[in-house]
């Protein structure tokens, strides 16, 4: 398999011009496969959502190069970033970060909007997933009516909706009890496994990292260990 | 996207309903207020014009050439059956009235002062500036004998003199004598014309030619005609058909009375920027609110690939609806006021004295024009629109990961 994402030479200091700087990531090297289940994890502060956040455009590094499906991340301009989140990456949240005055249907469907799909593919495409993740039967709430396992899933569909290359999910279970984490990783790996999406979630839950066909540790921003399994 | 953004506005705007209830009805106070004080003004500005026009100058005066600088006898309209010929062939000309004018004094036993005379047809006269309904006391009528005149309220109060108290008229005749005639009064009129009120006594044509010894000519023909958009064209006919008079449009005599439609031109710029303000800082006010409040969901859209400039229709939206939702209820407020004070009038009798220095009735009818709508729609229009300019740009140097991050 080629190398879906590369990560070279990747630093990412907070605060650089203040005394205090804070070195979230120094030099990460990865390589990760294009239909990989990896996750990142390491105890808090090691700069695993630092790294999603750089991976995913949503913060700059301070150097090094991110390289997504032969597209280097870290030149492109906010639009550009823009137009790579809505296309090709998914993203899930630790706090779901769901629209609040949004229903169901209709924060699953607002990234289609945002694709410019038409309004009868949107119907389709919320009903397909909806039922995939068995949340048809939510569609019609809004995002406070529903539990956090529930709001979770929404995100999930929300996710891929947007029929991403790259999911990114960061520490979606920890706000989850064991029951509902498990759920939510059976739909991940059903989405990595059937729809060869590439998922990058990050997490200290054991349950939860033994799942992973490859596995990241970092600490203190540098990446202690890289291990793939079969 | 405009339907998800709209969805947004309205339920955004419903979550925090006291706040937009209460921007929405300073809006549409505001607005009913100047809509008010616009209307009624406009509504004084144009009775002001009105009474000027039928009473005294219709909408196009014929003078003797000369005759504004030096308004005597020696200066008179002779050729008027070529004139009336000319006026008679026009469709568009309503009514004209042909006056003689002549300044002199009138007398009582007890004060005398200065006045202009003007001898009038009263049946034509009536006819074209409905001296009817200029009457307070007595008739419209000069008796049988002709030896009535009828005189302005103010100077008939002046004079103190009521219905049926003598008067004498004296004044210089064409032949450079003085000549006097004893007149009843007859009737009392209020043109709110301060020039007419004050200072004019009308008296039959015929005693007028027999006191200024003018068995022909006139000093003045006013013509009163359908549509306004044509007096310029009619006073070029005019002009180019009789070179030798002198043809002035109403707003031509009247300047300050055309300044009034000039000031209230302006005086509608002023409400529409104080309209346009107010918009503008409560919809800021509020919008900026509202999207420090929401950063965070902001922030969630951003990263999930929401373009910048599909957050900004979003804002955009919601601060539209406020501003719209303002103007609409302002509107309707500020109509429906303005429809009852056309009908019914405002009655500003308390103040009846100051307004008859000014030549306006006590009672104001309201005007309503589609443009106080329309330009205070594009004044709050275009408040929306800037108010959310900061706002957005706050939003604009906010990361997205940041904005999700802020509580």
């Amino acid at each position: 398999m080629s190398d879906f994402l590369k990560i070279q030479q990747i630093n990412k200091t907070f605060q650089p011009d203040k005394e205090v700087r804070i070195e979230a990531l120094q030099d990460i090297n990865l390589e990760i496969e294009a239909g990989d289940f990896v996750v990142i994890s390491g105890p808090s502060g090691s700069g695993k959502t630092t790294l999603l956040n750089i991976v995913g455009g949503l913060e700059n590094a301070t150097g090094g190069t991110v390289i997504l499906d032969g597209q280097n991340v870290t030149g492109l301009a906010e639009k550009e970033l823009s137009h790579l989140r809505r296309n090709h990456i998914g993203f899930i949240f630790q706090a779901y970060n769901l629209i609040p005055v949004l229903n169901v249907r209709e924060n699953i469907e607002f990234i289609m909007k945002l694709q410019g799909t038409t309004q009868r593919a949107c119907d389709q495409g919320v009903e397909e997933i909806a039922k995939k993740l068995h949340i048809d039967d939510l569609l019609k709430k809004l995002p406070h009516q529903l539990s956090g396992g529930q709001q979770q899933r929404v995100a999930v569909a929300r996710a891929v909706a947007a029929e991403p290359k790259l999911i990114l999910a960061d520490e979606p279970t920890a706000n989850l009890d064991s029951q509902n984490a498990a759920t939510l990783m059976d739909m991940l790996e059903h989405l990595n496994q059937h729809e060869g999406i590439t998922i990058i979630f990050s997490s200290h839950d054991p349950m939860v990292i033994e799942r992973a066909k490859h596995s990241i540790v970092l600490k203190d921003g540098k990446v202690v260990s890289n291990e793939r399994f079969n | 996207m405009f339907k998800t953004a709209t969805k947004i506005g309205i339920t955004s705007l419903l979550r925090r309903r006291t706040r937009s209830a209460l921007l929405i009805l300073m809006i549409a106070v505001s607005l009913w207020g100047l809509l008010f004080i616009e209307g009624i003004y406009d509504g004084m500005t144009e009775q002001m014009i009105a009474n000027a026009i039928r009473s005294d100058s219709g909408h196009i005066s014929i003078f003797a050439d000369g005759y504004r600088l030096n308004p005597d006898l020696s200066r008179w309209i002779e050729n008027t059956i070529e004139l009336d010929e000319f006026l008679n062939e026009r469709q568009q000309i309503k009514s004209t009235v042909a006056r003689l004018k002549q300044d002199g004094l009138v007398a009582t036993a007890h004060y005398s002062r200065g006045i202009a005379i003007l001898g009038i047809d009263l049946e034509r006269e009536a006819n074209h500036s409905h001296l009817e309904g200029y009457l307070r006391h007595g008739e419209l009528n000069f008796g049988e004998r002709q030896r009535g005149a009828i005189i302005g309220f103010k100077l008939a109060k002046k004079l103190k003199v009521a219905i049926g108290n003598k008067i004498i008229l004296s004044a210089q005749n064409s032949a450079g004598e003085m000549a006097s005639t004893a007149l009843k009064v007859k009737g009392i009129i209020k043109t709110h014309n301060m020039a007419f009120d004050e200072n004019a006594v009308f008296i039959a044509a015929a005693k007028a030619r027999e006191l200024l010894s003018m068995p022909t000519g006139i000093s003045q023909i006013a013509i009163s005609i359908a549509n306004e958009g044509e007096i310029a064209s009619l006073q070029q006919q005019l002009q180019e058909e009789f070179p030798n008079l002198t043809i002035k449009r109403w707003d031509e005599l009247y300047p300050a009375l055309q300044q009034s439609r000039v000031l209230m031109a302006g005086f509608k710029q002023v409400i529409n920027i104080i309209i346009f303000s107010i918009a503008a800082l409560g919809i800021f006010g509020v919008m900026l609110v509202s999207v420090l409040e929401r950063m965070r969901e902001f922030g969630i859209m951003l990263a999930i690939g929401t373009k910048f400039s599909q957050i900004g229709i979003i804002i955009l939206v919601e601060a539209s609806i406020l501003g719209c939702a303002g103007f609409g209820l302002g509107a309707l407020a500020g109509f429906s006021t303005l429809y009852y004070f056309k009908i019914y009038g405002l009655d500003l009798s308390v103040f009846s004295s100051a307004l008859d220095e000014f030549g306006l009735d006590a009672i104001t009818y309201a005007i309503i024009r589609p443009d106080y709508f329309f330009t205070a729609l594009a004044a709050i229009i275009l408040a929306s629109v800037f108010s959310i300019i900061i706002p957005l740009r706050i939003l604009k140097k906010t990361k997205p990961v940041d904005a999700i991050n802020a509580i």
